[in-house]
């Protein structure tokens, strides 16, 4: 993007498909001893510049503690390093700062840009998220224990596919759902909506640019209407990308942290399938004995018990809303006189508020008894389900039967566990039907009462439980319905030996103890990731098969003119390894997210080395060697160091990926000690520094900013992981939540942790945060703005959060002691990371003696020297 | 970090007060930006009014008198026609009368008969048309050009285009409805990958902070006296020592010049605020002249009058001041009760107030911005995201229309008095279906207003070269004066 002007392009800068080229075998030149000063010296003695000097130790541990922790040095640190003068000094004070945790949340922080990563949804109504942080703690652990760079990318792609990586390859999978979703497209328009496919479209869009930009520094997003105008990519190879994200969505994916405990999970699953299918084929042999009769009979009860068309509005009875899940609510069926029960049925809700639609409110735990006391003092119990949850049913009828002898005048429903809506709890049933051995429905029309109700009429109604009605099969043909389930239970009687009942019966009793064992299990965890979803509503997904959608390429990138169907593959230009996606007929979809993960991971793709040597240069030095980090195509920046980037990129490879060694090799160079200072000489032959003659002064971007006035202030929360702090208030969660930030005390100790924990919302961003230039979490951000505009100027002098920091600071100091002069000294030292000079002193010592300390540090918050390192 | 010098001045935007701009632009590589403008503008400035949920064209401008003879009677598209909630009820009629106005004769609905003194300044478009019925992304179709999120909004690509006419005050300045956002919040005003100075800046009239930290926070009761000042002063003095020694870096310059102006705009802003200094005349114009303090609970015309009144007349003051891009917002998010055009249950409960307070607002801008000759260089555009069916949706509502709605344009460079561009006779969609006007041709031709040739300001971003107009946008001559 930024030519250089002055020097004439190089032989390999010239070429505009340079990086689509095999990694070229590089040596180092021979003068000097570290490769990355042996190539930049080269270059530099051609062009005739002379760089500049080495910084002094102070301002290089600055440099060190911020492009590896993102926090300023201690003090105390920083002398250590000063006065040891052993050879490797440097080299140990990188070992030191790599195995600092705070490593990982830096890099964790530098990679949710290019993830975008947010904690709502974006779009409208900008919903929260509260699953996706395990992604960004994924992260940080990744980043911290050095995560192999191809196991890093394959876990991001395909973590579930990849077994030995346990829960992380879960969690890893929060990087395919980390960018915005679009709630209503998904959640009230049906794949059946040119609306509804658009919102799908542009989800896979999104996941299919997010995997390239971020790894092959390609940016395919642009052949979505037609073949790419600069690079090799077809609209073909766009919608083959498509295809290989075609079955998963973005939802809460579950998982077990305990990795022991994921094991125990997948054996309970594991018998309780087993016992399933035995079920199942006892159920052949049944159906094959009950003949055809019985087969007329299931279907035609099958067919009685479909839905009806639209909705009957009166849904049923609801209990009030409960701010707790274990809430008792009980709704009670008076038969008018004393009656023996044969079976009780009950039907589940259908209301589509929150997408929950089928089986809406019913309850997870509960018991049903009978008695001919009102109060049920003496009771006989129908069925107990109040110690493991029951799963939810949907609009399947549950029909319990009664034991032998029950009888009486009232039948109670008691809830011990609601069901959730939406952070909050109710209890919702259609009908209680109460059955004697004829299928008669004695509570049909009688009267109910509830421990307590919503009367939404017609809609919601303690009467509804009796009225007849419920979502799904037609009022009208009840009695039939019954007399057919009746006709089936006495052929059954006849037709199946009873020792195939018994059988039947055990194996039952077996699965429902696998299943109530299964459930004893504690619940999952839950991230928010790329996942196969099995949805409700117009949000389905493709659960539980995962059968891809049929991707078809696009013509004009138009939803609605679809052309020939595609298969998954990568980028048939670069053809290091294409047998990867000859997948089988039949393979599972995550098969396809695996092949491009080791098609993209793969020691042969020059793409990937280079992409990820180039951000971590950028990262340590400023700029870098292609600066646009995302795009190492035609439209991007060519490098005026090819040789220097190849080298790296399979230095990177041949280390194992190991992106410890290579921050320490860079680090470790004499250009990484440059001096930020002019030389008006080599100004003149280059001013951009493509050549890095000098050490670029970097700003603090947002995050190091915050986190930089938290830690000299001494209050910064080092807690790790977990879910976000929120440094805002919300309004209206019902409808689309109003983040205000206005509303929260920055005083306060809650919101003190690293920035890396912070919340991070779409719609309307931190005011501060964005200010000083945070990245767009909407956008698949390589490299921030950079912008010193009035606005961040009036920020940084009279946000709350920085007036808050200066009182802070200045109790810090205050606490040490000592005269004005001594504590301004203090102070600077504290912030800037070396002594302050005699005229700094002064100057703020005046200032402090005028205007107190609290003053003072606000003004040391704000110099260049806190913004800038040298 | 280092950039071009082209680049850091782009970067710093507001912040180079007395630097020699034009010396330092001269050896500029991006030739797109520094040919600006790229022929002689008809205007400078640009209000834009978007009425947030979706406003019915077929109520308010766009006249139907089929829609009356058949009212009532089955829909009938003449084609297949998806709704966003299936609201394809019977045809229904304007739910207001209509009446001819100005010397053009047209005609509007009752609730905007306040915009009749001014219609002979007003080009409509009848027959606009979007992509998508879902708010979020039709909202950002309209305010950015695209319809996902990140892409510049149309004020943040001419504040970069064109810079800022007073560097007291921001070149992009958004007045949100004061009860809350619309769909997509500030994502609708982003600067996206443009140099962030060129958001929209919101502003708060009647708030004690009108612009976000624009004076020291709550916690800031340790400053004193002069601390302020004075701390202003020392931060000068500390950092001209610290840059002194570390030349060749204009970051260093741009950061120190960026706190001067901060404090010429904590003087400039409130006063541009100040509606105490307009006369009983000019608020009467606005309908500010009621003298109440508080209004009805119910959703009422009076209270609509003078929360609209309100930013226009702030418009108007930052318009005179140099601002470049006003944005005003009608309409929070699409929640209940309806505090927007989202009228999905009864057009006249909602449109009815929201319609004449907006229009007795729009009109007082209108004729106050006629008077002092700003209209003559400033573009008013009215618009909104989508249109609504006009066919019912439970019985006096309507569900959403992308397929046909209105915009207008008004001020410099706009021929008024005329209609251009008829819907079909039920105003569902464009007369001739096949070549609607687009977003693109409309933001085309305001570009062009300003003397901007809308396929050359563009940015490289995400491996394309980005503009307002995507890969559209045909100026709209018909209306152009």
């Amino acid at each position: 993007m930024f030519k250089m002007m002055l020097l004439a392009l190089t032989v390999s800068g010239a070429d505009p498909w340079w990086s689509t080229r095999p990694l070229e075998k590089v040596q180092p030149p021979k003068n000097a001893p570290h490769p990355v000063d042996a190539f930049l010296m080269a270059r530099l003695a051609r062009e005739g510049i002379v760089p500049t000097a080495e910084v002094d130790r102070a301002t290089l541990y600055r440099r060190l503690c911020f492009d590896l922790t993102g926090l300023p040095p201690a003090p105390q640190d920083s002398q250590r390093f000063i006065s040891d003068s052993s050879p490797d000094a440097i080299a140990k004070a990188i070992d030191t700062l790599l195995r600092n945790p705070a490593h990982g949340e830096r890099m964790a922080r530098l990679w949710l840009d290019v993830a975008h990563y947010g904690d709502t949804h974006g779009y409208d109504k900008d919903k929260q998220r509260p699953n996706a942080w395990p992604y960004r703690d994924w992260l940080i652990r990744a980043f911290n224990a050095n995560m192999p760079y191809k196991e890093f990318t394959t876990l991001q792609i395909a973590g579930d596919m990849v077994p030995q990586s346990g829960p992380g390859g879960i969690e890893a999978l929060g990087f395919l759902a980390a960018g915005p979703w679009d709630f209503i497209g998904h959640a009230e328009v049906p794949e059946s909506k040119i609306d509804g496919k658009i919102a799908r479209h542009l989800d896979r869009d999104d996941m299919v640019a997010t995997v390239t930009n971020t790894f092959m520094g390609t940016t395919v997003q642009c052949a979505q209407c037609h073949d790419h105008k600069f690079d090799p990519v077809t609209q073909a190879d766009y919608y083959r990308l498509q295809a290989v994200f075609a079955a998963i969505d973005r939802a809460d994916r579950p998982y077990y942290r305990d990795p022991a405990m994921h094991e125990r999970v997948k054996q309970a699953d594991a018998i309780v399938a087993r016992l399933v299918s035995a079920r199942g084929e006892l159920a052949a042999v049944e159906k094959k004995l009950l003949g055809p009769e019985g087969e007329k009979l299931t279907a035609e009860l099958a067919r009685l018990q479909q839905p009806a068309p639209g909705k009957d509005p009166r849904f049923g009875w609801h209990s009030q809303i409960r701010p707790s899940a274990n809430t008792t609510e009980w709704v009670q069926v008076d038969l008018g006189e004393s009656r023996p029960i044969n079976s009780v049925v009950l039907h589940g809700c259908h209301d589509d508020f929150a997408g929950i639609g089928a089986g809406f409110g019913f309850p997870s735990r509960y018991r049903i008894t009978c008695s001919d006391d009102p109060e049920m003092v003496k009771s006989t119990v129908i069925i107990d389900h109040t110690s493991t949850d029951v799963p939810n049913p949907g609009l399947k009828p549950l029909a319990y039967p009664a034991p032998a002898m029950a009888q009486g005048r009232y039948v109670r429903l008691t809830v011990t566990r609601l069901a959730t809506r939406q952070n909050d709890f109710i209890a919702a049933v259609a009908e209680m039907r109460v059955l004697d051995a004829a299928g008669k429905n004695y509570a049909a029309g009688k009267t109910a009462r509830a421990s307590s109700s919503i009367e939404a009429g017609p809609r919601w109604a303690v009467a509804n439980i009796t009225d007849g009605a419920w979502y799904g099969g037609d009022p009208a043909t009840r009695d039939v319905q019954d007399a057919v389930a009746a006709k089936l239970a006495s052929l059954r009687a006849t037709k199946i030996p009873a020792e195939l009942r018994n059988r039947i019966s055990v194996l039952e009793n077996e699965l429902a103890a696998a299943e109530r064992d299964r459930k004893a299990l504690p619940a999952p965890s839950v991230v928010y990731a790329g996942t196969v979803h099995s949805g409700s509503g117009a949000f389905m997904g493709t659960g539980p098969s995962g059968k891809p959608r049929p991707i078809h390429l696009l013509k004009r990138g138009n939803i609605q003119q679809p052309q020939e169907e595609v298969q998954p593959a990568g980028i048939a230009a670069f053809n290091h390894a294409p047998d990867l996606f000859n997948l089988k007929p039949g393979h599972a979809e995550g098969e396809r997210r695996l092949a491009l993960a080791r098609w993209i991971a793969h020691d042969d793709n020059p793409l990937y080395w280079r992409v990820m040597a180039n951000r971590v240069w950028r990262w340590h030095f400023g700029r870098g060697l292609v600066e646009t980090p995302n795009d190492l195509g035609r439209m991007g920046d060519m490098p005026e160091h090819r040789e220097l980037l190849d080298y790296l990129a399979g230095w990177l490879r041949d280390q194992g990926g190991s992106l410890h060694a290579l921050h320490k090799l860079l680090l470790t160079s004499t250009a990484y000690r440059r001096a930020a200072t002019n030389n008006p000489e080599a100004f003149k032959k280059d001013p951009d520094n493509r050549l890095w003659w000098h050490g670029n002064r970097r700003k603090l971007d947002a995050e190091a900013l915050r986190d930089a006035m938290l830690a000299t202030s001494g209050t910064l929360d080092t807690t790790m992981f977990g879910p976000p702090f929120q440094d805002f208030v919300i309004t209206h969660p019902e409808h689309s939540p109003h983040y205000e930030y206005d509303k929260f005390d920055p005083a306060s100790m809650k919101a003190r942790r690293r920035s890396v924990y912070r919340f991070i919302v779409r719609s309307q961003q931190q005011p501060f945060m964005t200010v000083l230039d945070c990245a767009d979490p909407s956008l698949l951000v390589d490299r921030r703005n950079e912008t010193n505009s009035p606005l961040q100027a009036l920020a940084l002098l009279n946000n709350d959060f920085v007036l808050v920091m200066a009182r802070d600071f200045a109790t810090r100091v205050d606490k040490e002691g000592g005269s004005t002069e001594a504590r301004i000294q203090r102070a600077l030292l504290l912030a800037l990371g070396r002594p302050g000079s005699p005229d700094e002193t002064r100057e703020l010592s005046a200032y402090a003696t005028r205007h107190g300390m609290p003053a003072a540090c606000r003004v040391i918050f704000n110099t260049n020297a806190f913004a800038f390192v040298d | 970090m280092t950039f071009t010098r082209r680049d850091m001045l782009e970067r710093s935007g507001q912040g180079f007060g007395a630097m020699a701009l034009a010396a330092l632009l001269a050896d500029d590589a991006r030739a797109d930006k520094a040919l600006l403008p790229h022929h002689a503008p008809k205007a400078t400035r640009v209000v834009q009014l978007f009425m947030a949920g979706g406003a019915s064209q077929v109520d308010l401008f766009d006249y139907k008198p089929e829609l009356i003879k058949r009212d009532g009677q089955p829909s009938d598209f003449g084609e297949k026609v998806e709704a966003f909630q299936n609201g394809l009820g019977p045809w229904l009629r304007p739910q207001w009368e209509f009446k001819p106005y100005g010397q053009c004769g047209k005609m509007l609905g009752e609730p905007v008969a306040p915009l009749g003194a001014v219609a002979d300044d007003i080009a409509f478009i009848h027959n606009m048309a979007g992509k998508t019925g879902v708010h979020s992304q039709a909202t950002y179709l309209q305010a950015t050009g695209f319809q996902n999120p990140g892409f510049p909004g149309m004020g943040a690509w001419i504040s970069y285009g064109l810079g800022s006419i007073n560097r007291n005050l921001p070149a992009f300045v958004v007045l949100p409805d004061h009860r809350g956002f619309a769909s997509n919040g500030p994502k609708n005003w982003d600067s996206a990958f443009l140099p962030g100075q060129h958001q929209g800046t919101i502003l708060k009239p009647g708030a004690p902070r009108p612009i976000e930290d624009l004076f020291p926070g709550n916690h800031g009761s340790y400053l004193t006296g002069t601390a302020d000042p004075d701390g202003r002063d020392t931060l000068a003095r500390l950092n001209r020592m610290h840059s002194s020694g570390r030349s060749g870096d204009d970051r260093l310059e741009a950061r120190i010049a960026s706190y001067e102006l901060a404090a010429r705009m904590q003087l400039a802003a409130p006063e541009a605020l100040d509606l105490s200094r307009e006369t009983k005349e000019v608020l009467r114009l606005y309908g500010l002249d009621h003298g109440k303090s508080s209004f009805d609970r119910d959703i009422n015309p009076l209270e609509e009058t003078d929360a609209m009144g309100r930013k226009c007349l702030v418009a108007r003051r930052l318009l005179e001041r140099g601002v470049r891009f006003v944005q005003i917002w009608s309409g929070n998010d699409n929640g209940f009760p309806r505090r927007n055009w989202d009228s999905h249950e009864d057009i006249r409960r909602d449109h009815g107030p929201l319609a004449r307070g907006m229009a007795n607002a729009i009109a007082g801008l209108l004729i106050d911005l006629k008077r002092t000759g700003l209209l003559d260089e400033t573009i008013v555009m009215w618009t909104t995201e989508f249109g609504r069916m006009p066919s019912s949706q439970g019985g006096k509502g309507r569900d959403h229309n992308p397929h046909g709605f209105t915009t207008w344009l008004a001020g410099g460079g706009i021929k008024g008095g005329i209609t251009h561009g008829p819907s079909d006779a039920f105003g569902f969609r464009s007369a001739d279906k096949g070549r609607p006007t687009l977003v693109y041709d409309v933001h085309a031709t305001i570009l062009h207003l300003l003397g901007i040739d809308h396929t050359r300001l563009t940015v490289r971003a995400g491996g394309a070269d980005r503009r307002l107009t995507d890969v559209h946008g045909h100026v709209i001559e018909d209306i152009l004066a």
